[in-house]
């Protein structure tokens, strides 16, 4: 893990390792190309998965971050290497006003549903997705799901009695009782 | 008159009991093989369970879709039965206990087991459905793939009993002292045996049901009594092809070292036993078995029991003119 | 009106039946979403040329239950119950790495026992997801029998979950921090926590070694038959290098030949205390997939053998705050799954829930392999290369 992460740090000087998580930072204008140099370079052939994350300070759902964030789209992939450890986040953030971002498709063609997915739960567009449509939703669906102002009208209706639970707790407990066992 | 419908009476009760027995014994072996007890508790240890069955499927509705050829759609599960009962004519159980005993019988018998096929595939082409239509389409092709060997098998017994008489088949094996599974015909028997199972569309040739595949193929569509036709058909063919290959092949109501002016009485017994026999050999091959794939089959039909069936006739016939 | 007998009739007709040309139509065939084959609700559409299938395209969201949107509004120790119900047939392992990136998050130090228990029932939850798949797919392929001998097998193993959790299917053990501590254990009996069940170790004893004569009665019956292997055998080849660009995980890619196994390659369980093989196939079609499989179960009886033999003792729980508030950061944590690699990545702002988890599942990605795999196949083998990936619809759809 940390030899991975110090060659990586060679060739992309922002990487973070946290938590066991190497994660790099790129601009969204060097999306293709990044994935193109992990994949050849460092022989990530691997593609786990892809998705996104909206980032927001108004929300309907969930809490809202404690500090305030600039309101984007974090578009995050995961790549590794399957006969190593090596494991790699790379992420990147799109504009929320005009969201697209390049297909990874021609990269690694397993990105096709995951992007089909982030298109239709965000509504990311991929430019060059060779078959961009809804995946999980039907048709006639309106709406992002995951966007963090998309209500949950179940909730609305009826809140969650877990959420009570947690709510009658006191502030000041996380440093005073704890369970033993 | 009334002795003909004596006959078709006995005839239809004949083929019920059969498939009924059948039923109890695919269903039995079934739970055998799979560890389970399996009906328990209708009647005597389940064993009467078929004639609840039977009534379930009388009493539920005759779902007929709208989409469907209404006249062939319900006519069609009345060719498949038809085929089958007539069979039970021909079959001798002694010299004399027998409804018809043609001259011709083996042809006869031949001639209508091939008839269920325009029900089976009349019945896919007409539910209106695209499984049930593959599920016709497989059957026709299967039916017609198998007929060949099924037919070219028997003409070795024909060659070497000098009749088609399934009587004067049965006679002759007596004759000779040994059925004719012994006496040159067992690669002929084998592949009647292939070809028969092929005809039943059991596994590990059901891939015109292949529920795991076509949902149930042909029968798809249909429900209540009409589906309770095309189930009864299976076991009914099921019966009367083990008890065809019996005659042809295992001496039929006759077993060598019995006095032959008792058969009447101990003819019918020994058929059945032989029927049962064969009949437990195919339900066992069900319950242990993988289904072939479409292309297989037809591989296995046209490159392996044609052929085969082919050298049989040519070696028994030598034989016959040789020796 | 023409008449046939024509000399010069039966002339025109003979040259013109040279140029007609039959004009065939595909049929679009609609397999699911209810079909007996497609392990629930999974619906592909395909185009039928006779037998042959092609331009085949599924069709998912029938099972589609938003756990990524419910965790947001959710606290960590709720969402172990959703996460449970993501692979229904194997429940316990889904619990794994979400557990485990909570506790990477906050720098909870797992006891060893707890850590040794979790092992043993992921691996329990391996037995009985291969069991299930042994069945199911000799059915899928025409055989009727195995299903019954898999899931009496199975029963063991699932009895012996139930014992220490509670639960059979969806057991909701693990606790952020280690796991629950037993049934009836509550907080009267704080000190005298009594965490496995008398005569666990005896029963799995026996189970096991029953897993270990069943897995080699399924190479006998099943893997022997040569029925079998004529519907298996080089059919869905499946190459390493395709696997790998659609990120097919687990035995589907150890079949194509791929030596990758998280539990040696990750550390979440203390998986590098035991010896056990990984098995990995030669050709990747779908025999090398069922065969991978159960040599899989075996491996996985022997561990959990090993296991219980060194079992350590000790706590249950590490000490964790009673209101679990996980720090800001972000992981992924992944796990190998009896589907395939299981992760989840978890983003979390401080609070009480995440601010994102996105739930990476091993289906999912498994089956996104169809179209390319199932082009040109016959109906037949769709159905057995279909069956071979071994997916369950609540671990595609999530």
């Amino acid at each position: 893990m940390e030899d991975f992460f110090n060659n990586i740090k060679e060739s992309f000087t922002n990487a973070v390792l946290e938590f066991e998580t190497i994660n790099i930072k790129v601009d969204s204008t060097q999306w293709i190309e990044t994935h193109e140099q992990l994949r050849d370079e460092f022989n990530l052939k691997f593609f786990s998965w892809l998705s996104a994350v909206d980032w927001d300070n108004d929300v309907s759902v969930g809490e809202a971050p404690k500090e305030s964030v600039t309101p984007c789209f974090e578009l995050i992939t995961c790549l590794s290497d399957v006969e190593n450890t090596n494991l790699i986040t790379v992420s990147t953030t799109i504009d929320k006003s005009e969201p697209q971002i390049d297909s990874l498709v021609g990269t690694y063609e397993g990105a096709n549903w995951h992007e089909r997915e982030a298109y239709e739960m965000f509504g990311i567009s991929f430019a060059n997705h060779p078959n961009l449509e809804k995946l999980y939703l039907p048709d006639g669906y309106e709406g992002n799901p995951m966007l963090k102002s998309f209500e949950l009208i179940s909730r609305e209706v009826k809140p969650w009695p877990g959420d009570v639970d947690v709510e009658g707790m006191p502030e000041d407990s996380e440093s005073g009782e704890q369970v033993d066992g | 008159m009334t002795e003909v419908l004596i006959k078709v009476g006995l005839l239809a009760g004949a083929a019920l009991t059969g498939a009924i027995t059948f039923t109890i014994m695919d269903v039995k072996g079934a739970s055998w093989m799979q560890r389970r007890p399996g009906p328990l508790h209708v009647g005597l240890r389940g064993f009467i369970f078929p004639v609840a069955e039977i009534l379930k499927f009388i009493q539920k509705e005759d779902i007929i879709p709208t989409e469907v050829d209404r006249p062939v759609f319900k006519w069609a599960p009345a060719y498949v039965m038809v085929s089958c009962v007539a069979l039970f004519a021909v079959v001798p159980l002694s010299p004399t206990l027998v409804v018809a005993d043609l001259e011709l019988g083996v042809f006869f018998a031949l001639a209508i087991s091939s008839l269920g096929t325009i029900g089976v595939l009349t019945a896919g082409w007409s539910s209106a459905n695209k499984y049930s239509l593959m599920g016709g389409l497989r059957a026709a092709g299967q039916l017609i793939a198998y007929e060949l060997p099924l037919i070219l098998a028997v003409v070795g017994v024909v060659i070497q009993a000098e009749t088609m008489s399934l009587v004067g088949i049965v006679e002759k094996q007596i004759e000779w002292g040994v059925p004719f599974v012994v006496g040159g015909q067992i690669v002929g028997f084998l592949i009647f045996m292939v070809a028969a199972t092929a005809e039943m569309m059991r596994v590990p040739f059901d891939m015109p049901i292949g529920e795991s595949e076509l949902t149930m193929g042909f029968m798809t569509e249909y429900s209540g009594i009409r589906f309770l036709i095309f189930y009864i058909s299976e076991y009914m063919n099921m019966f009367i092809l083990c008890a065809i290959a019996s005659t042809l092949f295992l001496g039929g109501y006759h077993v060598p070292l019995l006095p032959t002016e008792w058969v009447n009485f101990y003819g019918p017994i020994v058929l059945l036993t032989k029927t049962a026999i064969l009949g437990f050999i195919l339900v066992a091959i069900r319950w242990s078995q993988p289904r072939f794939r479409e292309d297989q089959l037809q591989n296995l039909a046209w490159k392996i029991l044609i052929p085969a069936s082919l050298v049989n006739i040519l070696v028994t016939a030598i034989m016959k003119v040789g020796f | 009106m023409v008449n046939a007998l024509d000399p010069q009739n039966i002339k025109n007709f003979s040259e013109a039946s040279v140029s007609v040309e039959i004009e065939t139509e595909d049929m679009t065939l609609n397999i699911g979403p209810q079909h007996p084959s497609t392990h629930g609700v999974l619906r592909l559409v395909a185009k039928v040329d006779g037998e042959k299938v092609h331009d085949v395209k599924p069709v998912l969201g029938y099972m589609h239950r938003g756990y990524e949107k419910l965790a947001e509004v959710r606290t960590y120790p709720q969402i172990t119950t959703l996460v449970n119900r993501i692979d229904w047939v194997a429940g316990f392992s889904n619990e794994i790495p979400f557990i485990a990136g909570a506790e990477r998050l906050m720098e909870i130090e797992v006891p060893d026992r707890a850590k040794y228990i979790r092992l043993i029932l992921t691996e329990m939850a391996r037995i009985s997801s291969h069991f299930v798949f042994n069945g199911a797919y000799a059915l899928e392929v025409g055989a009727l029998t195995p299903i019954f001998y898999a899931m009496e097998d199975r029963e063991r193993v699932l009895d012996l979950i139930e014992s220490v959790t509670g639960g059979r299917f969806h057991p909701n053990f693990n606790r952020i921090g280690g796991v629950k501590p037993a049934a009836g254990a509550g907080p009267t009996t704080k000190k005298n926590i009594q965490d496995l069940p008398a005569g666990f170790y005896r029963d799995t004893k026996i189970a096991m070694q029953k897993v270990i004569e069943a897995a080699d009665q399924f190479q006998n019956l099943i893997g022997g038959n040569e029925v079998f292997k004529k519907r298996t055998k080089d059919v869905g080849v499946l190459t390493p290098e395709i696997a790998e660009a659609f990120g097919v995980s687990g035995p589907i890619l150890r079949a194509s030949g791929v030596k990758s196994d998280l539990r040696t390659q990750t550390d979440y369980l203390p998986y590098d205390q035991f010896e056990y093989e990984i098995p990995v196939g030669e050709n990747g079609d779908c025999y090398d997939r069922w065969d991978v499989r159960v040599k899989e179960m075996v491996e996985s009886a022997k561990i959990v053998l090993q296991a219980i033999d060194s079992m350590p003792s000790g706590p249950l729980q590490a000490k964790v705050p009673k209101v679990i508030k996980v720090p800001k950061g972000r992981t992924y944590v992944r796990a190998e799954n009896p589907k395939g690699e299981m992760g989840y990545y978890i983003i979390s702002d401080g609070g009480l829930g995440p601010y994102r988890l996105k739930v990476r599942t091993a289906s999912f990605s498994n089956i996104s392999i169809l179209p390319n795999l199932l082009e040109g196949a016959l109906l037949p083998d769709l159905i057995a290369i279909m069956g071979s990936l071994d997916f369950v619809l609540g671990d595609v759809d999530r």
